[in-house]
């Protein structure tokens, strides 16, 4: 076999989307490192806040990510999260039963709502658009079905694990100290991380992951192939609801709250948060390393914003507009190059 | 020899077609059968019906004496029957390796194991002489290496059965070549092989025995000896060669005026500077290889490409194209190469794709009432010969050959008078590509000036008043359709001047 360099292994073009991610973040970053690296845009903190603040986004991501991949969309996720949510605050606040328990019916909820969706999608045939839209509406009416009030979480068990944290630490003189201004990793940050580590393990190293790449490259081709269309869409929503869910429980442990308006919206910052990931919308293209970057990218505008203090924070949906507007072109600008090159 | 697979009576039934009628089919373990017949004739339907992904509505298949029902394609090739189908079906976004190992990828330590997927990958394809980047996407190669990736992938199931459909469409000659080697090598390790192709040499270069469909019935099987290719063509077509290609080239008095004229044109992306003329009623061939330059100089007629120097006459008037839109509208007609791509738009009836041209040339103020536009559709449904039990059929769902006589009925209903067909006989059957050949020469006979491109040779200086040759995206030369022989022209190809 010809032995692949490192170089031509790097210059694959299936990975230019993930580079223009990664790229455009250290632009950014450098840009506020520039403006605003004497208030502390550069320290540990600032960096890791990025995580704490979106963890939940990005752990709804990684499903997101799966679901685009194949080609399809999930508009029900906000909704599923928020619902996540309402469990948990009405369960453990009116109800007197045990976090844990709550969450328990809460995945159930969640993966068989995905599943059943995934089945609809493929059976029926019915546009996934069509379909998580009306997911959407029927966890959102759930929601309101609760209650239509904000429940305050308030749980000792909920309390400590929203509380938990890992103080980062250096080694100073013989001692591990904390290291200043303090910075810590919680619950939500590594599940996030932990998540983003099971999506790549799923899509790079397992068959389902890659048929599920050959699914959205091509459907008719993938069955053609002998490959298990049908099931592998099905579990794809599936797992889809899965990370709805928990991204719910990340987002209750947030705010310690259930709402039945909550996460309004929230679908199309975690779609938002894929593409600019470089997930390609039509299917076929996209990593998990990408859709990392994609919520670095998208929160650290916010963070920008913030260090910069006069401005008014819906600059910064404009900036994230703008940037998702500049990874459509460049994604259309791939697409259509490497039709030409073929012609 | 032993039959491995055995397929009897077999029946199905598509709304208003009977696409297979009772056709029994036998293969050896151990060697090459071709599947013959004319587009429509039911050898895909055939295939398909194996590999599952078409019912069968009666009869049976045995598979080593034992009868199997393959349910879908996943199902075919666990019971040992793997296929390279027509239209390159792998995943465009996935490297050339995966493609070939998609869905049985070897694992190690829970995880797919990229190193040996790529290596082994490499191996098959150096079989095939390719030294390429196995770990690139598939997109990012030729046609010619996606189809021989399709190939790599059946032949590495190791199935029992391999069937090859018009495998070498998209090949070139060493390519056939190196494809015919590995089929008489796996021939030899007791492996049978369906081969389905439109290229009579290619049967008669690799094939033992061969099996003839027509219309869905089965004509008959016969060893590789027993046939002529003439006697071969007439039972397939059911007609004889010298009726279907009795072709007369269209007349065109020397002092008639020219109808289109394009002088130095170009543009840098493309073509640089071409003149080329056609008068009325001529029929002007394009010839030269495949990106020679034919459809780009068509695609400048027509405003696909936009020149940037240089000036189109049509009819004396100078004519200014910006889109396809306005060719249109100047009554300039375009058939693109890839109908399934460009031309034809499957979801939609035949009724509403013969009447798109003609409606965005009235403009969509004017709408034709339903009953007019199905008054039009029959009118060349009939006209041209096209199968199928009404106007609003779904165009997707007809042969080859059909499409492309709904593609020319759309231009011949928008009345143009320049029409440009660019490889209008490609991957039809002998018979409808005389009759495609035959409605060109009519449309000639009644003053439209005809641009015809096409690779093979012998079609072009059948039907041409004149040939216009390309070589490197320029044009080489120029020669009299009637006095000039495939020799002179494949010369004038390989040594660039007339």
């Amino acid at each position: 076999m010809k032995k692949q360099s490192v170089f031509s292994r790097l210059t694959n073009p299936k990975y230019i989307m993930v580079y223009a991610t990664i790229g455009i973040f250290l632009i950014i970053y450098a840009f506020g490192a520039f403006l605003y690296g004497d208030k502390g845009f550069m320290t540990v903190r600032t960096f890791v806040n990025l995580f704490i603040d979106n963890a939940y986004f990005g752990i709804s991501a990684v499903g997101m990510t799966m679901v685009l991949i194949t080609g399809g969309i999930d508009l029900s996720v906000g909704a599923v999260a928020s619902l996540t949510g309402m469990f948990i605050a009405y369960g453990t606040s009116v109800l007197n039963l045990h976090p844990l328990t709550c969450i328990f019916a809460a995945l159930v909820m969640g993966v068989s709502l995905g599943l059943l969706m995934g089945w609809v999608i493929h059976y029926l045939k019915v546009p996934a658009f069509i379909t998580t839209l009306t997911g959407m509406f029927f966890a959102r009416g759930v929601c309101s079905l609760i209650s239509r009030e904000s429940i305050d979480i308030k749980h000792e068990f909920i309390d400590s694990l929203a509380s938990w944290k890992i103080y980062l630490m250096k080694y100073v003189d013989g001692n591990w100290v904390r290291i200043k201004p303090i910075a810590f990793i919680n619950f939500n940050v590594i599940l996030f991380v932990i998540m983003i580590i099971i999506g790549t393990f799923i899509l790079q190293k397992t068959r389902f992951g890659r048929n599920i790449y050959a699914i959205g490259g091509n459907e008719q081709s993938a069955s053609l192939m002998g490959l298990p269309v049908g099931r592998t869409k099905i579990l794809v929503y599936g797992f889809n609801g899965l990370c709805s869910v928990l991204a719910g429980i990340s987002y209750a442990l947030y705010v310690k709250s259930g709402w039945n308006l909550s996460l309004q919206g929230g679908e199309l910052e975690v779609i938002t948060c894929a593409v600019i990931g470089g997930t390609l919308l039509t299917g076929g293209v996209g990593y998990m390393i990408g859709t990392l970057f994609g919520v670095l990218l998208k929160s650290v505008i916010p963070a920008l914003i913030t260090f910069n203090g006069n401005l008014l924070s819906w600059w910064g949906k404009i900036a994230t507009g703008l940037l998702l507007l500049l990874f459509i072109c460049i994604q259309r600008f791939v697409v259509t190059s490497s039709k030409l090159k073929k012609a | 020899m032993q039959n491995v697979l055995e397929m009897k009576g077999i029946s199905i039934e598509f709304p208003g077609v009977k696409a297979l009628d009772n056709v029994d089919f036998s293969l050896r373990a151990g060697e090459i059968h071709s599947l013959l017949g004319e587009n429509g004739a039911g050898k895909s339907t055939l295939i398909k019906c194996l590999t599952g992904v078409n019912r069968k509505d009666s009869g049976k298949i045995f598979l080593d004496g034992h009868e199997i029902n393959p349910t879908d394609p996943g199902n075919a090739i666990d019971l040992g029957i793997s296929t390279v189908f027509q239209e390159v079906n792998l995943c465009p976004n996935l490297s050339v390796a995966e493609n070939i190992f998609a869905g049985r990828q070897p694992m190690k330590h829970g995880g797919i194991n990229w190193r040996e997927i790529n290596s082994r990958a490499s191996e098959l394809m150096s079989r095939f002489h390719l030294d390429i980047d196995v770990t690139r996407p598939l997109s990012y190669y030729s046609t010619a290496i996606q189809q021989m990736t399709s190939i790599a992938r059946a032949v590495d199931i190791q199935a029992k059965i391999l069937i090859l459909d018009e495998p070498t469409s998209s090949l070139d000659e060493n390519e056939v070549q190196l494809l015919f080697d590995v089929m008489r090598d796996l021939r030899s390790q007791g492996m049978g092989i369906i081969f389905i192709t439109h290229f009579l040499d290619q049967i008669y270069a690799v094939s033992d025995r061969m099996t003839i469909l027509r219309n869905g019935h089965l004509i008959g099987t016969y060893n590789i000896d027993e046939l002529t290719k003439f006697e071969l063509v007439t039972k397939m077509v059911g007609k004889d060669m010298d009726v279907i290609f009795n072709l007369k080239r269209a007349e065109v008095a020397d002092d008639s005026e020219f109808m289109l004229k394009a002088e130095h044109i170009g543009n840098a992306s493309t073509i640089n500077d071409i003149s080329v003329s056609i008068k009325k009623g001529e029929l002007l061939g394009f010839a030269g290889l495949l990106g020679s330059g034919r459809t780009e100089t068509a695609q400048m007629l027509f405003g696909v490409n936009r020149i940037s120097h240089g000036n189109i006459t049509l009819e004396d008037h100078e004519i200014i194209l910006k889109q396809p839109f306005d060719a249109i509208k100047f009554r300039i007609a375009f058939c693109p190469e890839d109908r399934k791509r460009d031309g034809i738009i499957g979801d939609l009836s035949i009724r509403e794709n013969i009447m798109l041209a003609v409606q965005s040339r009235e403009g969509f103020m004017k709408p034709m009432s339903h009953q007019e536009q199905v008054t039009l559709a029959n009118k060349y449904i009939k006209l041209l010969g096209i199968a199928t039990p009404d106007c609003e059929k779904k165009a997707g769902e007809l042969s080859g050959g059909n499409q492309q006589k709904v593609i020319l009925a759309r231009w011949m209903a928008a009345e143009p008078k320049v029409l440009i067909l660019d490889e209008p006989t490609r991957g039809i059957d002998i018979g409808a590509k005389a009759e495609i050949q035959r409605l060109m020469l009519e449309m000639c006979g009644s003053g439209v000036s005809v641009i015809f491109i096409s690779s093979e040779l012998d079609e072009i200086i059948r039907c041409s008043n004149r040939i216009v040759i390309m070589r490197d995206r320029a044009k080489v030369a120029e020669v009299d359709g009637a006095n000039c022989t495939q020799n002179d022209i494949l010369k004038i190809i390989a040594e660039g001047a007339a």
